[in-house]
Protein backbone atom coordinates (compact mmCIF):
# COMPACT_ATOMS: atom_id res chain seq x y z
CA UNK A 1 0.00 0.00 0.00
CA UNK A 2 2.64 2.52 0.87
CA UNK A 3 6.26 2.40 0.63
CA UNK A 4 7.59 2.02 3.98
CA UNK A 5 11.59 2.97 3.23
CA UNK A 6 9.81 6.25 1.73
CA UNK A 7 7.70 6.80 4.76
CA UNK A 8 10.32 6.82 7.04
CA UNK A 9 13.13 8.84 5.71
CA UNK A 10 10.59 11.49 4.49
CA UNK A 11 9.73 11.42 8.57
CA UNK A 12 13.54 12.19 9.11
CA UNK A 13 13.21 15.12 6.78
CA UNK A 14 9.85 16.47 8.24
CA UNK A 15 10.94 16.53 11.56
CA UNK A 16 13.74 18.31 10.82
CA UNK A 17 11.83 20.90 9.43
CA UNK A 18 9.99 21.29 12.95
CA UNK A 19 13.47 21.32 14.46
CA UNK A 20 14.47 24.11 12.38
CA UNK A 21 10.75 26.01 13.04
CA UNK A 22 10.98 25.67 16.70
CA UNK A 23 14.17 27.02 17.32
CA UNK A 24 13.05 30.06 14.94
CA UNK A 25 10.34 31.04 17.39
CA UNK A 26 12.48 30.39 19.83
CA UNK A 27 14.80 33.46 18.75
CA UNK A 28 12.58 35.80 18.45
CA UNK A 29 9.73 35.33 21.59
CA UNK A 30 11.61 34.32 24.11
CA UNK A 31 13.08 37.61 26.35
CA UNK A 32 16.24 35.84 28.17
CA UNK A 33 18.98 36.04 25.79
CA UNK A 34 20.59 33.10 27.49
CA UNK A 35 17.53 30.83 25.79
CA UNK A 36 18.35 33.25 22.44
CA UNK A 37 21.81 31.27 22.49
CA UNK A 38 20.51 28.02 23.23
CA UNK A 39 17.62 28.38 20.31
CA UNK A 40 20.42 29.65 18.40
CA UNK A 41 22.72 26.56 18.78
CA UNK A 42 19.82 24.13 17.73
CA UNK A 43 19.30 26.15 14.36
CA UNK A 44 22.90 25.47 13.37
CA UNK A 45 22.73 22.05 14.55
CA UNK A 46 20.10 21.42 12.27
CA UNK A 47 20.94 22.98 9.11
CA UNK A 48 24.04 21.04 9.56
CA UNK A 49 22.10 17.61 9.73
CA UNK A 50 20.32 18.81 6.45
CA UNK A 51 23.29 18.46 4.57
CA UNK A 52 24.31 15.36 5.83
CA UNK A 53 21.16 13.87 4.53
CA UNK A 54 21.92 15.21 1.43
CA UNK A 55 25.31 12.98 1.28
CA UNK A 56 23.59 9.76 2.02
CA UNK A 57 22.59 6.93 -0.60
CA UNK A 58 20.65 4.00 -0.42
CA UNK A 59 21.67 0.49 -0.65
CA UNK A 60 22.11 -0.98 -4.29
CA UNK A 61 20.66 -4.65 -2.93
CA UNK A 62 19.23 -5.68 0.36
CA UNK A 63 23.05 -7.52 1.16
CA UNK A 64 25.85 -5.30 1.07
CA UNK A 65 25.55 -1.74 3.09
CA UNK A 66 26.92 1.36 2.42
CA UNK A 67 30.34 2.12 3.61
CA UNK A 68 31.76 5.38 5.68
CA UNK A 69 34.72 7.17 3.08
CA UNK A 70 37.40 5.54 4.54
CA UNK A 71 39.72 2.79 2.20
CA UNK A 72 40.70 0.43 5.26
CA UNK A 73 42.79 -2.04 3.52
CA UNK A 74 44.70 -0.03 1.37
CA UNK A 75 47.90 -2.34 0.86
CA UNK A 76 46.34 -4.43 -1.47
CA UNK A 77 44.30 -3.26 -3.74
CA UNK A 78 43.34 -4.15 -7.82
CA UNK A 79 41.53 -1.28 -9.79
CA UNK A 80 38.31 -3.21 -9.91
CA UNK A 81 38.23 -2.51 -6.22
CA UNK A 82 38.66 1.25 -6.59
CA UNK A 83 35.53 1.29 -8.60
CA UNK A 84 33.27 -0.65 -7.11
CA UNK A 85 34.33 1.88 -4.01
CA UNK A 86 33.74 4.72 -6.14
CA UNK A 87 30.56 4.12 -7.74
CA UNK A 88 28.16 1.85 -5.74
CA UNK A 89 29.41 1.57 -1.97
CA UNK A 90 30.78 5.04 -0.08
CA UNK A 91 28.51 7.68 0.67
CA UNK A 92 29.61 11.28 -0.88
CA UNK A 93 32.87 12.38 0.94
CA UNK A 94 32.27 16.53 0.02
CA UNK A 95 28.91 17.49 2.40
CA UNK A 96 30.86 16.08 5.07
CA UNK A 97 34.22 18.15 4.54
CA UNK A 98 31.71 21.57 4.14
CA UNK A 99 29.63 21.06 7.12
CA UNK A 100 33.34 20.10 9.40
CA UNK A 101 34.05 24.23 8.29
CA UNK A 102 30.69 25.27 9.16
CA UNK A 103 30.43 23.37 12.82
CA UNK A 104 33.89 25.51 13.59
CA UNK A 105 32.96 29.01 12.25
CA UNK A 106 29.16 28.44 14.22
CA UNK A 107 31.59 27.17 17.53
CA UNK A 108 33.65 30.37 16.88
CA UNK A 109 30.41 33.14 16.97
CA UNK A 110 28.30 31.43 19.68
CA UNK A 111 31.35 31.57 22.38
CA UNK A 112 31.80 35.43 21.09
CA UNK A 113 28.27 35.90 22.11
CA UNK A 114 28.79 34.52 25.64
CA UNK A 115 31.21 36.72 26.26
CA UNK A 116 29.03 39.76 24.81
CA UNK A 117 25.97 38.87 27.12
CA UNK A 118 28.37 38.64 30.27
CA UNK A 119 29.65 42.49 29.61
CA UNK A 120 25.70 43.02 29.05
CA UNK A 121 24.76 42.10 32.11
CA UNK A 122 27.89 44.20 33.65
CA UNK A 123 26.76 47.05 32.89
CA UNK A 124 22.79 47.45 32.85
CA UNK A 125 22.34 44.55 35.70
CA UNK A 126 19.78 42.01 33.89
CA UNK A 127 19.52 39.90 31.33
CA UNK A 128 15.47 40.61 29.91
CA UNK A 129 15.53 42.33 26.68
CA UNK A 130 12.26 44.50 27.35
CA UNK A 131 14.21 45.83 30.71
CA UNK A 132 16.89 46.79 28.87
CA UNK A 133 14.70 48.12 26.21
CA UNK A 134 12.78 50.17 28.86
CA UNK A 135 16.40 51.63 30.34
CA UNK A 136 16.60 53.00 26.51
CA UNK A 137 19.85 50.90 26.00
CA UNK B 1 2.43 20.80 32.47
CA UNK B 2 -1.04 20.00 31.05
CA UNK B 3 -0.21 22.53 28.57
CA UNK B 4 3.39 21.09 27.47
CA UNK B 5 1.62 17.79 26.92
CA UNK B 6 -1.20 18.81 24.93
CA UNK B 7 0.89 20.87 22.97
CA UNK B 8 3.51 18.07 22.22
CA UNK B 9 1.20 15.48 21.23
CA UNK B 10 -0.41 17.88 18.69
CA UNK B 11 3.07 18.65 17.31
CA UNK B 12 4.04 14.31 17.22
CA UNK B 13 0.55 14.18 15.03
CA UNK B 14 0.90 16.93 12.89
CA UNK B 15 4.22 15.45 12.12
CA UNK B 16 2.92 11.76 11.44
CA UNK B 17 0.39 12.91 9.49
CA UNK B 18 1.75 15.09 6.98
CA UNK B 19 4.74 12.56 6.38
CA UNK B 20 2.14 9.92 5.37
CA UNK B 21 0.18 12.39 3.39
CA UNK B 22 3.42 13.53 1.55
CA UNK B 23 4.71 9.93 1.19
CA UNK B 24 1.06 8.65 -0.78
CA UNK B 25 0.48 11.86 -2.66
CA UNK B 26 4.47 11.19 -4.50
CA UNK B 27 6.00 14.34 -3.76
CA UNK B 28 9.06 13.81 -1.72
CA UNK B 29 12.97 14.04 -1.42
CA UNK B 30 15.21 11.36 -0.36
CA UNK B 31 18.01 10.20 -1.85
CA UNK B 32 18.22 8.71 -4.92
CA UNK B 33 19.93 5.25 -5.84
CA UNK B 34 21.25 5.75 -8.97
CA UNK B 35 22.50 9.32 -7.79
CA UNK B 36 25.86 8.56 -9.30
CA UNK B 37 25.16 8.31 -12.53
CA UNK B 38 27.85 9.91 -14.91
CA UNK B 39 26.36 12.27 -17.35
CA UNK B 40 26.94 12.21 -21.27
CA UNK B 41 28.67 15.45 -21.56
CA UNK B 42 32.46 15.38 -21.37
CA UNK B 43 31.99 11.83 -21.85
CA UNK B 44 30.89 10.02 -18.77
CA UNK B 45 32.71 9.68 -15.31
CA UNK B 46 32.85 13.28 -14.18
CA UNK B 47 30.51 13.30 -10.96
CA UNK B 48 32.44 15.46 -8.53
CA UNK B 49 32.20 12.16 -5.59
CA UNK B 50 32.84 9.72 -7.64
CA UNK B 51 36.20 11.61 -8.83
CA UNK B 52 37.28 12.87 -5.08
CA UNK B 53 36.61 9.09 -4.21
CA UNK B 54 38.68 7.64 -6.85
CA UNK B 55 41.61 9.67 -6.99
CA UNK B 56 42.00 9.92 -2.94
CA UNK B 57 44.61 7.07 -3.08
CA UNK B 58 45.73 6.14 -6.37
CA UNK B 59 49.22 4.84 -6.19
CA UNK B 60 49.70 4.32 -10.00
CA UNK B 61 49.08 7.64 -11.24
CA UNK B 62 50.86 10.03 -8.58
CA UNK B 63 49.98 13.18 -10.28
CA UNK B 64 46.18 13.58 -9.20
CA UNK B 65 46.21 12.06 -6.33
CA UNK B 66 46.72 12.79 -2.48
CA UNK B 67 47.67 9.27 -1.35
CA UNK B 68 45.70 9.21 1.58
CA UNK B 69 43.33 6.30 2.24
CA UNK B 70 40.76 8.73 4.22
CA UNK B 71 38.66 11.08 1.81
CA UNK B 72 37.30 13.55 3.81
CA UNK B 73 41.14 14.81 5.40
CA UNK B 74 42.18 14.63 1.95
CA UNK B 75 39.64 17.12 1.00
CA UNK B 76 39.69 19.30 3.72
CA UNK B 77 43.32 20.08 4.11
CA UNK B 78 44.52 19.36 0.29
CA UNK B 79 41.61 19.58 -2.42
CA UNK B 80 40.06 22.36 -0.87
CA UNK B 81 42.75 23.63 1.40
CA UNK B 82 41.92 27.26 1.15
CA UNK B 83 38.69 26.81 2.93
CA UNK B 84 40.76 25.58 5.85
CA UNK B 85 42.51 28.52 5.95
CA UNK B 86 40.25 31.39 5.97
CA UNK B 87 38.14 29.35 8.96
CA UNK B 88 41.34 29.11 10.78
CA UNK B 89 41.65 32.80 10.13
CA UNK B 90 37.79 33.49 11.74
CA UNK B 91 38.00 31.47 14.73
CA UNK B 92 41.51 33.10 15.70
CA UNK B 93 39.21 36.15 15.16
CA UNK B 94 36.52 35.26 17.78
CA UNK B 95 39.56 34.26 20.35
CA UNK B 96 40.61 37.21 19.87
CA UNK B 97 37.94 39.26 20.12
CA UNK B 98 36.75 37.25 23.32
CA UNK B 99 40.39 38.68 24.54
CA UNK B 100 39.55 42.43 24.25
CA UNK B 101 36.24 42.04 26.34
CA UNK B 102 38.03 40.88 29.24
CA UNK B 103 40.51 44.32 30.02
CA UNK B 104 40.00 45.95 32.82
CA UNK B 105 41.04 43.46 35.67
CA UNK B 106 43.10 44.26 38.48
CA UNK B 107 45.14 41.48 40.23
CA UNK B 108 43.40 38.36 41.40
CA UNK B 109 44.42 37.82 44.73
CA UNK B 110 43.98 34.47 46.56
CA UNK B 111 41.89 33.93 49.65
CA UNK B 112 43.63 31.45 52.30
CA UNK B 113 41.90 28.12 52.95
CA UNK B 114 41.10 24.57 50.54
CA UNK B 115 40.04 25.37 46.82
CA UNK B 116 38.37 22.78 45.08
CA UNK B 117 36.23 20.02 45.76
CA UNK B 118 36.78 17.22 47.68
CA UNK B 119 40.25 14.77 47.85
CA UNK B 120 37.95 11.63 45.88
CA UNK B 121 37.70 13.87 43.03
CA UNK B 122 41.01 15.30 42.87
CA UNK B 123 42.66 11.86 42.70
CA UNK B 124 39.91 10.34 40.11
CA UNK B 125 40.73 13.78 37.92
CA UNK B 126 44.58 12.94 38.64
CA UNK B 127 44.14 9.66 36.09
CA UNK B 128 41.13 10.41 34.03
CA UNK B 129 42.62 13.49 32.87
CA UNK B 130 46.23 11.68 31.29
CA UNK B 131 44.06 9.58 29.33
CA UNK B 132 41.85 12.23 28.15
CA UNK B 133 45.06 13.94 26.30
CA UNK B 134 46.36 10.54 25.62
CA UNK B 135 43.22 9.09 23.43
CA UNK B 136 42.74 13.28 22.04
CA UNK B 137 46.79 12.61 20.80
CA UNK B 138 45.74 9.27 18.88
CA UNK B 139 43.15 10.15 16.86
CA UNK B 140 45.13 13.66 15.70
CA UNK B 141 48.06 11.85 14.76
CA UNK B 142 46.27 8.82 13.02
CA UNK B 143 43.94 11.47 10.95
CA UNK B 144 45.29 10.28 7.31
CA UNK B 145 44.37 6.28 8.28
CA UNK B 146 41.21 6.70 9.96
CA UNK B 147 38.59 9.05 10.88
CA UNK B 148 40.09 11.89 12.47
CA UNK B 149 42.65 14.56 12.58
CA UNK B 150 43.38 17.76 13.50
CA UNK B 151 40.15 19.63 14.70
CA UNK B 152 38.33 16.20 15.94
CA UNK B 153 41.60 15.42 18.57
CA UNK B 154 42.29 19.28 19.76
CA UNK B 155 38.31 19.62 20.59
CA UNK B 156 38.58 16.28 22.75
CA UNK B 157 41.80 17.52 24.49
CA UNK B 158 40.24 20.45 25.49
CA UNK B 159 37.99 18.87 27.96
CA UNK B 160 41.28 18.26 29.94
CA UNK B 161 41.56 21.79 30.61
CA UNK B 162 38.12 22.23 31.78
CA UNK B 163 38.19 19.75 34.14
CA UNK B 164 41.22 20.82 35.80
CA UNK B 165 39.58 24.33 35.88
CA UNK B 166 36.36 23.23 37.62
CA UNK B 167 37.79 20.70 40.02
CA UNK B 168 41.38 22.11 41.54
CA UNK B 169 40.30 25.79 40.76
CA UNK B 170 41.84 28.73 38.49
CA UNK B 171 44.65 29.73 41.52
CA UNK B 172 46.37 25.98 41.06
CA UNK B 173 46.70 27.04 37.36
CA UNK B 174 48.08 30.37 38.36
CA UNK B 175 50.85 28.62 40.45
CA UNK B 176 51.62 26.55 38.19
CA UNK B 177 52.91 29.77 35.53
CA UNK B 178 50.38 28.54 33.25
CA UNK B 179 49.08 31.98 32.12
CA UNK B 180 46.94 33.25 29.25
CA UNK B 181 50.40 34.75 27.30
CA UNK B 182 51.59 31.57 27.55
CA UNK B 183 48.25 29.52 25.63
CA UNK B 184 48.73 33.05 23.82
CA UNK B 185 52.25 31.78 22.83
CA UNK B 186 51.86 28.42 22.12
CA UNK B 187 48.42 29.03 19.66
CA UNK B 188 50.65 31.66 18.09
CA UNK B 189 53.49 28.94 17.39
CA UNK B 190 50.85 26.64 15.79
CA UNK B 191 49.40 28.89 13.15
CA UNK B 192 52.74 29.72 12.07
CA UNK B 193 53.66 26.21 11.64
CA UNK B 194 50.30 25.82 8.93
CA UNK B 195 51.77 28.81 7.19
CA UNK B 196 55.01 27.32 7.06
CA UNK B 197 53.89 24.04 5.50
CA UNK B 198 51.62 25.67 3.15
CA UNK B 199 53.98 27.77 1.62
CA UNK B 200 56.77 25.06 1.79
CA UNK B 201 56.79 23.54 -1.70
CA UNK B 202 56.91 26.85 -2.83
CA UNK B 203 60.25 27.40 -1.03
CA UNK B 204 61.13 24.12 -2.41
CA UNK B 205 60.57 25.66 -5.63
CA UNK B 206 62.39 29.08 -5.16
CA UNK B 207 65.87 26.89 -3.87
CA UNK B 208 66.00 24.00 -6.59
CA UNK B 209 64.69 26.84 -9.68
CA UNK B 210 61.56 25.73 -10.44
CA UNK B 211 58.13 26.71 -10.25
CA UNK B 212 55.58 24.73 -7.71
CA UNK B 213 51.85 26.38 -6.08
CA UNK B 214 51.00 26.81 -2.75
CA UNK B 215 49.05 24.30 -1.11
CA UNK B 216 50.90 21.72 -3.06
CA UNK B 217 51.08 17.75 -2.03
CA UNK B 218 52.60 16.03 -4.39
CA UNK B 219 53.74 16.21 -8.16
CA UNK B 220 51.25 17.92 -11.00
CA UNK B 221 51.33 17.66 -14.13
CA UNK B 222 49.78 21.00 -15.91
CA UNK B 223 49.28 22.36 -19.28
CA UNK B 224 46.72 22.05 -22.23
CA UNK B 225 48.15 18.45 -23.82
CA UNK B 226 49.68 17.98 -20.13
CA UNK B 227 53.39 18.02 -21.70
CA UNK B 228 54.22 20.41 -18.43
CA UNK B 229 55.67 18.54 -15.32
CA UNK B 230 56.40 20.05 -11.81
CA UNK B 231 58.69 17.44 -9.61
CA UNK B 232 58.55 18.79 -6.40
CA UNK B 233 56.43 17.56 -3.68
CA UNK B 234 56.94 16.25 0.05
CA UNK B 235 57.57 12.34 0.71
CA UNK B 236 54.58 10.59 1.39
CA UNK B 237 56.25 7.75 2.86
CA UNK B 238 58.78 7.94 5.46
CA UNK B 239 60.55 4.44 6.26
CA UNK B 240 57.92 2.26 5.02
CA UNK B 241 55.11 4.17 7.05
CA UNK B 242 52.39 6.21 5.19
CA UNK B 243 52.23 9.79 6.12
CA UNK B 244 51.05 11.47 2.94
CA UNK B 245 52.65 14.53 2.25
CA UNK B 246 51.78 17.81 4.02
CA UNK B 247 48.72 16.33 5.89
CA UNK B 248 50.75 14.62 9.08
CA UNK B 249 52.24 17.92 9.62
CA UNK B 250 48.83 19.84 9.28
CA UNK B 251 47.41 17.84 11.88
CA UNK B 252 49.96 18.02 14.55
CA UNK B 253 50.06 21.84 14.17
CA UNK B 254 46.00 22.05 14.33
CA UNK B 255 46.15 19.80 17.86
CA UNK B 256 48.43 22.30 19.98
CA UNK B 257 46.54 25.47 18.19
CA UNK B 258 42.76 24.38 18.93
CA UNK B 259 43.70 23.17 21.91
CA UNK B 260 45.01 26.09 23.54
CA UNK B 261 42.82 28.64 21.91
CA UNK B 262 39.70 26.86 24.07
CA UNK B 263 41.87 26.81 27.07
CA UNK B 264 42.58 30.80 26.91
CA UNK B 265 38.57 30.80 26.98
CA UNK B 266 37.81 29.17 29.67
CA UNK B 267 40.83 30.60 31.77
CA UNK B 268 39.09 33.69 30.92
CA UNK B 269 35.47 32.40 32.12
CA UNK B 270 36.76 31.75 35.21
CA UNK B 271 37.96 34.92 36.27
CA UNK B 272 35.55 35.64 39.78
CA UNK B 273 33.13 38.92 39.49
CA UNK B 274 34.53 40.35 42.46
CA UNK B 275 37.94 41.08 40.07
CA UNK B 276 35.28 43.33 37.81
CA UNK B 277 33.54 45.08 40.34
CA UNK B 278 35.46 47.49 42.94
CA UNK B 279 37.65 49.81 40.75
CA UNK B 280 38.29 47.63 37.14
CA UNK B 281 37.55 49.93 34.34
CA UNK B 282 34.81 49.95 32.35
CA UNK C 1 14.19 -12.05 9.02
CA UNK C 2 13.33 -8.20 8.15
CA UNK C 3 15.44 -6.29 5.86
CA UNK C 4 18.08 -4.68 7.15
CA UNK C 5 17.50 -1.96 5.37
CA UNK C 6 13.70 -1.51 6.94
CA UNK C 7 15.02 -1.14 10.08
CA UNK C 8 17.48 1.16 10.10
CA UNK C 9 15.39 3.83 8.28
CA UNK C 10 12.93 3.18 11.51
CA UNK C 11 15.58 3.39 14.37
CA UNK C 12 16.46 6.77 12.27
CA UNK C 13 12.84 7.95 12.30
CA UNK C 14 12.38 7.51 15.84
CA UNK C 15 15.48 9.35 16.75
CA UNK C 16 14.17 11.97 14.82
CA UNK C 17 10.90 12.27 16.77
CA UNK C 18 12.73 11.97 20.00
CA UNK C 19 14.47 14.57 19.23
CA UNK C 20 11.71 16.80 17.99
CA UNK C 21 10.49 16.25 22.17
CA UNK C 22 13.88 16.91 23.32
CA UNK C 23 14.09 20.90 21.27
CA UNK C 24 10.48 21.38 22.49
CA UNK C 25 11.05 20.93 25.86
CA UNK C 26 14.21 22.98 25.96
CA UNK C 27 12.56 25.85 24.05
CA UNK C 28 9.46 25.69 26.51
CA UNK C 29 11.01 25.58 29.86
CA UNK C 30 11.34 28.25 32.25
CA UNK C 31 14.00 27.26 34.47
CA UNK C 32 17.47 27.82 32.69
CA UNK C 33 19.40 25.09 33.98
CA UNK C 34 16.92 22.13 32.85
CA UNK C 35 16.64 24.18 29.24
CA UNK C 36 20.54 23.45 28.76
CA UNK C 37 20.24 20.12 29.40
CA UNK C 38 17.39 19.52 27.50
CA UNK C 39 19.60 20.83 24.75
CA UNK C 40 22.22 18.31 25.61
CA UNK C 41 19.79 15.39 25.19
CA UNK C 42 19.41 16.45 21.64
CA UNK C 43 22.73 16.80 20.89
CA UNK C 44 23.28 13.13 22.06
CA UNK C 45 20.37 12.20 19.60
CA UNK C 46 21.82 13.62 16.70
CA UNK C 47 25.37 12.26 17.34
CA UNK C 48 23.58 9.08 16.93
CA UNK C 49 21.87 9.91 13.75
CA UNK C 50 25.35 10.78 12.55
CA UNK C 51 26.56 7.88 13.13
CA UNK C 52 24.37 6.06 11.61
CA UNK C 53 24.45 8.42 8.10
CA UNK C 54 27.80 7.05 8.02
CA UNK C 55 29.77 10.53 8.95
CA UNK C 56 32.37 9.42 11.82
CA UNK C 57 34.36 12.12 11.20
CA UNK C 58 31.40 14.93 12.26
CA UNK C 59 30.31 12.21 14.81
CA UNK C 60 34.17 12.97 16.35
CA UNK C 61 33.40 16.74 16.51
CA UNK C 62 30.15 16.66 17.05
CA UNK C 63 30.46 14.84 21.05
CA UNK C 64 32.77 16.59 22.78
CA UNK C 65 31.69 20.45 21.23
CA UNK C 66 28.20 20.00 21.95
CA UNK C 67 28.08 17.61 25.16
CA UNK C 68 31.17 18.40 26.83
CA UNK C 69 31.86 22.29 26.51
CA UNK C 70 28.71 24.34 24.98
CA UNK C 71 26.79 23.36 28.43
CA UNK C 72 30.10 24.22 30.49
CA UNK C 73 30.38 27.21 28.91
CA UNK C 74 26.46 27.89 29.65
CA UNK C 75 26.23 26.65 32.79
CA UNK C 76 29.15 29.28 33.86
CA UNK C 77 26.98 32.02 32.11
CA UNK C 78 23.83 31.39 34.14
CA UNK C 79 25.77 31.19 37.37
CA UNK C 80 27.42 34.76 36.77
CA UNK C 81 23.84 36.14 35.71
CA UNK C 82 20.36 35.39 36.47
CA UNK C 83 18.84 31.58 36.22
CA UNK C 84 15.05 31.85 35.57
CA UNK C 85 13.64 33.25 32.66
CA UNK C 86 10.38 35.73 33.78
CA UNK C 87 8.02 35.51 30.41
Amino acid sequence: MIDLYVYFLTLVMVSMVANTALSIYGIFFRPSMIKKIIALTILGDTANTFAIIIGYKRWVNPETPVTTPVLLNYTNINKTYIEEFAKMRAVDPLPQALVLTAIVIGLAVNLYLVFLTLQTYRLYGTTDVREIRRLRG
Amino acid sequence: MNRDVIGLIVLLALIIGFSLLLSIAGKYYIPNPESRKPTEIFGGNNQLAYLYLKYTYYPNDTSRTVLSPEAVTAIVWDFRGLDTLFETTVFYLAIIGALALGRGLIKIEKPVGEHGLSIIVKTVTRLTSVLIVTVAASIALHGHLTPGGGFQGGSAAAVAPLLILIIFSIYYFLEKGISKTLMLIIRSIGLIVIGLVAISCFIIGVIQGSEAFVFQNQRKIVGVYGEHSIEVSLPSHIAGELISGTLWFFNIAEFFAVMAGFTIVFMLLFVPEKAFREGGGK
Amino acid sequence: MINLELLLYAFMALLSISSVIAVYLAIFEKKLVRAVVFSAIQSTLYAILYYLLMAPDIALVYIPVSVGLYPAVILILIRKTEGEEKV
